[in-house]
């Protein structure tokens, strides 16, 4: 009998701490799974002393974030946690949110939802504050302040960053099919031979160039824009993805794509493992990507170079406007309905001035929102030279993300079967990346048009 | 006939205790099951709004939608595939394990712990798992039969690889609950059968069979029920740009796509509901085959 009743009450006991274990594991857990209530319950549990919830999507930025908001906590002010949920997850989660009252204090937003966020009120109004303090919005990319500005000129979010794109090669890869590097006066046709090389002149598994149809701001919509196309024109009215230049552009891609890692392939392991794992020797990828590469086993292999360009007037040259690359901002932005508004506010502010910036962009995080700090991220990267990133600002144009209002309607679509997936998947016929432009063109269209 | 008999104050005590003990499941039932369910039911009927403002009425547009899109009954036909080799394969061999497992061998707890194990780990860790050993390039399956088999991007065998790993999954549980139905079979029957000669696979089919057919019966009512509602191992295995997924997303995952991904509360309502429809006649079809094929003492 004593021994039962020892049981009992040590698996009481067991049980009482696991709840209590479970309830504290809970809330600095990242999963995906409850990002928001986790949210919610650390606010709850620390509610005593105001500290500020952040969450993001890029894992690669965690650490360099959570330093700058530890040094806007030794100000004086509260404790700041910074989370993340990885992006196919993050909207879903931030918009359950939305509906369900129950947001991170401050997040990250982007230029695909900018616009709905803000029509719904969803967002911390930040002009008050920028008025109040004092903020110089002159000092931020006009384009990228422009996004997080509603059309009655309210303040939505402050510019946190921008990045562009380049050309990642394998030098080792390179050596081995014997192809010289990647130069910064490379045209889309010059890449296409030395892809072809690579590909002819190593072991079966090994591509000269990977590409999905998910990589459409790293990847195929530089091309359709440097070919003179657009993917959205800037009023964001129309698409001009069946146009002439497009397909053109569309083409060159198809011949990319013949020799490239087939689609399959791509689709079940990701452009960026698959060079990492040395079986692709080029990739264009984006500024926000340096330190998962530069942290990689064989970066000394590594290097980067500016994204090519096409030569529209023939003459063998580039001229600034024959470059482009895509361009995007995000922006700090807090909830409406968050507990500290005024803390949120302040966050914001100091996230987005020029000290935190520079400290951003010293850190390698990523490039600032603010023009004229590229020196010290291209400095950030010892041993890895990635100003390709900075002289392609100088060299090239650049256009931003294109999107509408609810660009999810078509961005998703527009990557599988029945629209670009089927030319993907047949990279000998040219009459299907023709008819597949026709097709995304037409689904970009309806898009827009229920949209209005 | 009886007159209504006022409740004597006992019976008033126990009535209120009863319900103060059901009231914490019925209230969870009714806030967290109850109203969703019936609000799903009514924005099926509307155009919904951002972020859940503003629904306006449109009737029954978006079911008329949903029937003329061939992407639904495709999904609908892709889950039926998945469904015919979850749940007869996961029945046949549970059962052969459990018949295993019963017997007086050495070991037999390790055993049931190392067949139960599946049930244990959290799905997206077992798709995460899997997703990689599938995977042609990289995966332990290609690597280990010298093979370069493109499991899950091949349109023509892409569901069967997703229909295994469910299989696998869902073994443990079934096996366990075979075991306990199978213990419930007194001895005698085979002790007589034995006695009349009937070998071990007779006794199997005639004896074994039947009398399990009860626990058959609700084992392969609730995985249709499951196998019909799969989601998360389509959602974790397949990238989005997976060629095969249109032969293989089930119409749970087409509901998120349009719910979550696309913001179109309404259309994946009426598709989810269309589901429930199509589940209930599958559950009513069974109800009709337990008359016939199910023997209780």
């Amino acid at each position: 009998m004593k021994m039962k009743k020892v049981m009992a009450l040590a698996l009481a006991g067991v049980m009482a701490l696991s709840i209590a274990a479970c309830g504290g594991g809970s809330s600095a857990s990242t999963s995906s799974g409850s990002g928001s209530a986790d949210a919610g319950s650390a606010d709850a549990g620390s509610a005593a002393s105001g500290a500020l919830t952040i969450n993001i999507w890029d894992a690669n930025q965690q650490a360099g974030i959570q330093e700058i908001c530890n040094d806007w906590t030794a100000l004086g002010n509260p404790e700041v946690k910074v989370e993340v949920i990885d992006w196919d997850n993050y909207w879903t989660l931030l918009e359950a949110g939305a509906s369900g009252g129950q947001l991170a204090d401050v997040f990250w937003m982007h230029s695909d939802y900018a616009q709905i966020y803000m029509e719904n009120d969803i967002l911390l109004d930040l002009t008050d504050y920028i008025a109040k303090d004092g903020v110089d919005m002159s000092i931020y990319y006009p384009d990228i302040a422009a996004i997080y500005t509603r059309s009655d000129g309210k303040i939505f979010a402050l510019p946190k960053d921008h990045d562009t794109i380049a050309l990642l090669y394998n030098k080792a890869l390179f050596d081995q099919a014997g192809v010289a590097y990647p130069t910064d006066e490379w045209s889309y046709q010059d890449m296409y031979e030395a892809a072809k090389a690579i590909t002819e002149g190593t072991p079966d598994d090994v591509y000269g160039y990977a590409l999905n149809t998910s990589n459409d701001q790293d990847g195929w919509y530089n091309y359709i824009y440097s070919y003179g196309g657009n993917v959205v024109n800037t009023e964001k009215t129309d698409t001009a993805l069946d146009s002439a230049e497009s397909k053109a552009a569309m083409e060159q891609v198809r011949l990319m794509l013949t020799v490239a890692t087939p689609q399959a392939i791509v689709a079940e392991s990701g452009t960026d493992s698959l060079f990492q794992s040395g079986k692709v020797a080029m990739i264009t990828q984006g500024s926000w990507m340096i330190n998962s590469f530069y942290t990689a086993e064989n970066s000394k292999d590594y290097a980067w170079a500016e994204i090519p360009y096409f030569d529209r007037n023939g003459d063998g040259a580039c001229q600034k406007d024959e470059r482009w690359t895509c361009y995007n901002g995000l922006g700090w932005a807090a909830a409406a309905n968050t507990a500290n508004p005024d803390a949120a506010a302040s966050l914001i502010e100091y996230l987005c001035s020029k000290d935190a910036q520079i400290k951003q962009a010293q850190l390698g995080v990523t490039m600032a929102g603010i023009p004229g700090i590229s020196e010290d991220f291209a400095n950030a990267f010892e041993g890895m030279d990635v100003s390709a990133f900075t002289k392609v600002e100088e060299n090239g144009t650049l256009y931003a993300r294109p999107g509408t209002r609810n660009s999810g309607k078509w961005q998703t679509p527009m990557k599988q079967a029945g629209y670009f997936l089927d030319a993907w998947q047949a990279p000998e016929n040219p009459q299907a990346m023709s008819d597949a432009c026709d097709k995304v063109a037409k689904l970009i269209r309806d898009c827009i048009a229920e949209e209005q | 006939m009886k007159e209504k008999k006022k409740m004597t104050p006992r019976e008033k005590n126990e009535a209120i205790w009863g319900l103060a003990f059901v009231a914490p499941t019925m209230i969870g039932l009714i806030v967290l099951n109850f109203y969703p369910a019936i609000n799903t039911v009514y924005q099926s009927f509307c155009k919904t709004g951002d972020f859940g403002k503003g629904n306006t009425f449109v009737g029954l547009a978006n079911y008329s939608k949903a029937f003329a899109d061939p992407e639904i009954w495709q999904s609908l036909i892709n889950t039926v595939k998945y469904a015919i080799i979850e749940v007869p394969l996961g029945v046949v061999i549970a059962l052969l394990l459990a018949v295993f497992l019963n017997g007086k061998i050495k070991g037999v707890s390790i055993f049931r712990t190392i067949f139960f194990l599946p049930m244990v780990c959290a799905p997206a860790a077992v798709a995460m798992v899997w997703k990689w050993l599938y995977n042609q390039q990289f995966g332990l399956f290609n690597n280990i039969l010298h093979t370069n088999i493109a499991w899950i991007s091949d349109p023509k065998i892409a569901w069967i690889s997703v229909g295994v790993i469910g299989v696998w999954s869902i073994i443990g549980y079934n096996m366990v609950l075979f075991i306990s139905g199978l213990k419930e079979i007194p001895g005698d029957y085979y002790e007589a059968a034995s006695i009349d000669g009937a070998t071990g696979i007779n006794q199997f089919f005639n004896i074994t069979v039947p009398l399990l057919s009860p626990t058959t019966f609700f084992i392969v009512q609730t995985r249709v029920i499951g196998a019909l509602t799969i989601f998360d191992l389509m959602f974790m295995v397949m990238d989005k740009t997976n060629a095969a997924l249109p032969k293989v997303q089930s119409t749970v995952y087409v509901f998120y796509k349009y719910t979550f991904d696309q913001g179109n509360k309404g259309y994946g309502a009426a598709i989810v509901m269309i589901l429930v429809a199509f589940i209930m006649v599958v559950t009513v079809i069974m109800q009709r085959a337990e008359k016939r094929f199910v023997f209780y003492n």
